[in-house]
């Protein structure tokens, strides 16, 4: 169906820092058109492997390709095509907004005005303001403006709305939705590496959770809320010991019960049923309570 | 407030529903249709705002759009957007007997686990067509 090469392919992608292995082994798929999440905890080696991406740092082995290319040989046709925004923005202190702006778009073949000029009016940013006046949400914003105007094909975010207000946060979520991914959907791919799952669980369409510099789970997000369940349920005084070792995580307190479904959430309900129940309630869990959960999923393995 | 606001729909969406967020949107057209919420000709929300707003993917909307289109509920018309249709399924007599067939047997299952028996069933099915024909009228009438 599709010819294009992937976005992003990460092929046992590893890279040490002396005898510790930061990435290990990961495996990574990304198709044109997809939002991607990037899930895992400090440390795990998100940043690690984004930096790879952008040839700031270089495999120790594996392989690793972005829009087909690799991105040592090719650096400058890959930067070109993608924008990047960190977790942690910084200007040329003596730049104006604009400056700024006028600075980045000189490196770019392609630059929206319009988009920049509706982006400005949205955040109400001031051209004029020095970019060392600006707090941390409009430093935020300006370089979402700055990846969003050249229209690239992959927009690389890392923890971008760590640290964020609220409004801020939720303006940011809506902009990468809004001005990104208005024209030619099919040609915006967003790969965002986040631990606050929740704001961004509408935009994923597929996600991986990696710990330890290790692939942990990949699945589309549907997928993962159809597969992961919580059930609670509240069983009558004389039920006899219900064998629940096939859950992922239980816990219990007396009569009721709460159970992490890894999969088998039909057998488990049937299984509950069994004792009528007073009370079953079935819930998918979101992309944040599988992030969660996947600890547990990492202790089931070993 | 809401960047649709002549659309009398209000989405909502719940990540925890165990149901992929696309086809929750089309349920909630379908049922809108069925209660007269939305009638025919009515134009639904454009993908982009709607994605903003709902801050889901625009995929998302484009996949309830085009499933929405292939159960005969909307159609599109180029350069100017998605419109609620007259109607008129498109699947035989007997395909839209098997679907709906499904649909019933999940409530005839509920219902023996919910230990709702054979009379109470129909009488609340009884009640539930009503409610729709009732609210169907009422917005008829305020047009």
């Amino acid at each position: 169906m599709n010819t294009n090469p992937p976005i992003i392919e990460l092929k046992n992608l590893t890279r040490r820092y002396g005898a510790l292995d930061a990435v290990s082994g990961l495996n990574l798929t990304v198709q044109p058109g997809r939002c991607y999440g990037f899930f895992g905890r400090n440390g795990a080696g998100k940043t690690t492997t984004i930096k790879c991406l952008l040839n700031l740092l270089q495999p120790s082995s594996g392989s690793l390709r972005v829009f087909g290319l690799d991105p040592q040989k090719h650096e400058v046709e890959v930067k070109s095509r993608l924008a990047y925004v960190p977790d942690v923005v910084a200007f040329y202190p003596w730049m104006t907004v604009n400056d700024a702006l006028e600075y980045f778009a000189s490196f770019r073949k392609h630059w929206n005005r319009e988009i920049e000029a509706d982006l400005l009016r949205r955040f109400q940013l001031d051209p004029r303001k020095k970019t060392t006046a600006l707090s941390k949400g409009q430093k935020t914003q300006l370089a979402l403006i700055s990846a969003i105007c050249p229209e690239p094909e992959l927009l690389v975010l890392d923890e971008p709305t760590s640290g964020l207000d609220p409004i801020v946060r939720r303006e940011f979520i809506e902009t990468v939705i809004g001005a990104y991914q208005s024209s030619d959907p099919e040609r915006r791919t967003v790969f965002v590496s986040t631990h606050l799952i929740s704001e961004f669980e509408g935009l994923i369409d597929e996600f991986t959770i990696i710990a330890q510099g290790k692939e942990l789970l990949s699945m589309e997000a549907d997928q993962a809320r159809d597969r992961f369940r919580k059930i609670r349920v509240r069983l009558p005084e004389a039920a006899p010991e219900i064998n629940l070792d096939d859950a992922l995580v239980v816990r219990r307190s007396g009569r009721e019960a709460e159970i992490l479904a890894n999969g088998n959430g039909d057998a488990l309900l049937e299984k509950l049923r069994a004792h009528q129940p007073e009370q079953l309630h079935v819930e998918a869990l979101s992309l944040e309570e599988i992030f969660v959960a996947s600890e547990a999923l990492k202790k089931a393995e070993t | 407030m809401g960047q649709y606001p002549n659309f009398r729909v209000i989405f909502q969406i719940d990540f925890k529903a165990g149901k992929p967020v696309y086809l929750q949107l089309v349920d909630q057209v379908r049922y809108a249709a069925a209660s007269g919420a939305l009638q025919p000709g009515d134009p639904l929300p454009s993908i982009r705002p709607l994605a903003e707003e709902l801050r889901v993917n625009r995929n998302t909307i484009a996949k309830a759009y085009a499933e929405l289109e292939s159960q005969g509920v909307i159609e599109t018309i180029p350069g100017k957007g998605c419109f609620l249709k007259e109607n008129h399924s498109p699947f035989s007599k007997q395909v839209r007997h098997r679907l709906l067939i499904t649909e019933i047997d999940e409530a005839v299952v509920m219902a023996h686990h919910l230990q709702v028996d054979r009379d109470k069933f129909l009488a609340l099915v009884a009640e539930r067509l009503d409610h729709f024909e009732r609210k169907a009228r009422e917005t008829g009438d305020g047009k």
